[in-house]
């Protein structure tokens, strides 16, 4: 199954297409503030790469965050448009999966981390790599780096963009060496890979329904929450 | 020529079909007001999250409605200036989706070119030159239209926009959101001349607006009956501020119709669905002899169709935008009036 995937979390476009086990194309375009403006032109130019044109794309993967939060929306978007003007199927991967799934040969537990912005937040998950699969063994976290040691007990090897930066601030708080790190930005192909291998067992998202994934509510919304719980606590 | 519009600037999502600039098929309006009321204006994250679930929804539901397909549409249109950038971006990624599949033209118009274009989709006898006031929330701005697309400013509001002070102002007497209609229906029961609050730049030569003073005057007055404990007659604040609002428009508008010389006069955006806004227009026009028109009352407030109209019109002038289109948040409307 020809699949296109793309991810727009950060600060790049990351689009490429897989054909079975087999990699067309991948590219990642630094965008930063110019991800809307470049989004279309740079799937132009994958497929243009992988010599194909958009009919011949059997199905499309996308990276649906955490991550930037007007980031998401647009690859989100353009995933769910594209997949609904084809009439071919559309399915949604984490973000932090796709990170996992570039450090599927290591044996020990994998935490992917996804800068939070402000405050030195992230976002984190645990996964397991094994049979083929990446499994996601862990809620999703949102917090920060302190809290992450705490939930760290055994060998890890830690996925970002600044990986290296995390690892050694969580060896310093868990004085430990068990920590690995592993550079790594989301990528198009993995995104393709991973969506084609639940495309073709027939496992997809509703086109229009798909939405990003946040996993923090937004301020406002965050501060009306907090206010209804403590009237609600009020005696 | 079949034209989908996308309208993601602020709280509303939608798309329409419009054949031709002139025909409308379709014209779906999702908003948000159950989500945003609470605040008492809208949260642009909160809106930006919104659209991405609505959007493919409601584009889907444009073409339904129209009795099209997507092998139909022959352009997209989005507005991708002037309005809350996370909101913008979520129509103009899809439309840029879209333009890319379909293989299509792509323009980008201007929000408020899209209130313009709403009252030519309503009424397409408005001759030209004519002068047009466009007020929202958004957005009060007095415009001089040579032909289709050509421009002059001549005024805008200084601070608030003319619908913004109805949101404040009912915001400050807990009325609810948006203002706009809830101070309408309110002043329809009240006495226009019980407060005499002030004209802001009624007398200056300028088109300028300003809002700030009155909004400021509006609220004074209410917390002075209220530390006499007096009787607070809401009807007859809302009618007084109304009245006040309504003044300054019309006169300032007027003015320039005369000035300019033209024979016609367009109101339009979400201010001029107001009833009051629309007896005055009416009266002093027929006084004047100058013709006066208001868009369908679906068409005042934010929606895709004037977004298709005004897209067809730019694309008539073979101004398509490609698909590196962004959106800016904040730019004037284009000036192409010239001599």
């Amino acid at each position: 199954m020809l699949v296109l995937g793309l991810d727009t979390s950060g600060y790049a476009n990351a689009i490429g297409v897989a054909e079975g086990e087999r990699v067309l194309a991948d590219s990642v375009f630094e965008t930063r503030k110019a991800s809307l403006s470049q989004i279309m032109l740079n799937v132009d130019s994958v497929l243009r790469e992988a010599k194909l044109s958009l009919e011949d794309i059997e199905g499309f993967g996308v990276g649906l965050g955490p991550g930037s939060w007007t980031g998401i929306r647009i690859g989100v978007t353009v995933g769910k448009m594209l997949a609904y003007c084809t009439g071919k199927s559309i399915k949604g991967i984490s973000t932090l999966e796709v990170l996992a799934y570039h450090a599927r040969d290591s044996r020990t537990l994998i935490c992917p981390i996804v800068d939070a912005g402000a405050g030195g937040a992230i976002y984190a998950a645990f996964y397991r790599s094994g049979n083929n699969e990446i499994n996601q063994v862990s809620e999703y976290y949102v917090g920060d780096i302190p809290g992450l040691a705490e939930l760290i007990r055994e060998p890890t090897v830690l996925v970002a963009t600044g990986a290296q930066k995390y690892r050694s601030a969580l060896s310093q708080l868990m004085k430990s060496n068990a920590i690995e790190a592993l550079e790594s930005v989301p990528s198009g192909v993995s995104v393709a890979l991973l969506a084609a291998a639940r495309l073709e067992s027939g496992e997809h998202d509703d086109t229009l329904a798909l939405a990003p994934l946040y996993l923090k509510e937004s301020t406002a919304r965050a501060f009306v929450n907090k206010y209804r719980r403590r009237v609600q606590a009020a005696p | 020529m079949l034209v989908l519009g996308i309208e993601t600037s602020c709280d509303e999502t939608s798309a329409a079909l419009v054949a031709d600039g002139r025909t409308l098929l379709s014209n779906i309006i999702a908003n948000q007001l159950d989500l945003h009321s609470k605040y008492g204006g809208v949260v642009p994250e909160i809106a930006a999250r919104r659209h991405t679930e609505l959007i493919g929804y409601v584009i889907n539901e444009a073409l339904d409605a129209g009795e099209k397909t997507l092998r139909d549409v022959e352009a997209v249109a989005v507005t991708a200036k002037q309005g809350l950038v996370g909101s913008l971006v979520v129509g103009a990624a899809a439309a840029k989706t879209l333009s890319y599949a379909l293989q299509v033209p792509l323009i980008g118009v201007h929000h408020i070119e899209g209130h313009i274009f709403a009252n030519l989709l309503s009424n397409p006898e408005i001759p030209f030159p004519h002068v047009c006031l466009t007020v929202s929330g958004g957005h009060t701005l007095l415009v001089y239209i040579r032909d289709y697309c050509q421009y002059e400013l001549l005024g805008g509001t200084v601070d608030d926009a003319a619908g913004e002070a109805f949101d404040k102002i009912a915001k400050f007497l807990d009325l609810g959101f948006p203002g706009g209609p809830i101070i309408d229906r309110l002043a329809a029961e009240g006495n226009r001349k019980a407060f005499a609050f002030p004209r802001p730049l009624l007398k200056a030569k300028t088109y300028y607006f300003s809002f700030s003073g009155l909004k400021t005057a509006v609220i004074n007055a209410f917390k002075h009956q209220l530390a006499r404990d007096e009787a607070l007659p809401l009807e007859d604040i809302a009618a007084s501020f109304q009245e006040a609002v309504v003044d300054v428009l019309v006169a300032k508008t007027m003015r320039a119709a005369k000035q300019r010389e033209v024979s016609a006069v367009s109101v339009t955006g979400g201010v001029s669905a107001n009833r009051r806004l629309r007896e005055v227009f009416t009266n002093i026009c027929n006084r004047e002899g100058i013709k006066v028109y208001f868009p369908a009352l679906s068409l005042c407030t934010d929606n895709a169709a004037m977004i298709a109209a005004a897209g067809h019109a730019r694309l008539m002038l073979n101004q398509a935008d490609d698909l590196s289109l962004d959106v800016i948040p904040n730019v004037p409307l284009e000036v192409q009036y010239a001599g």
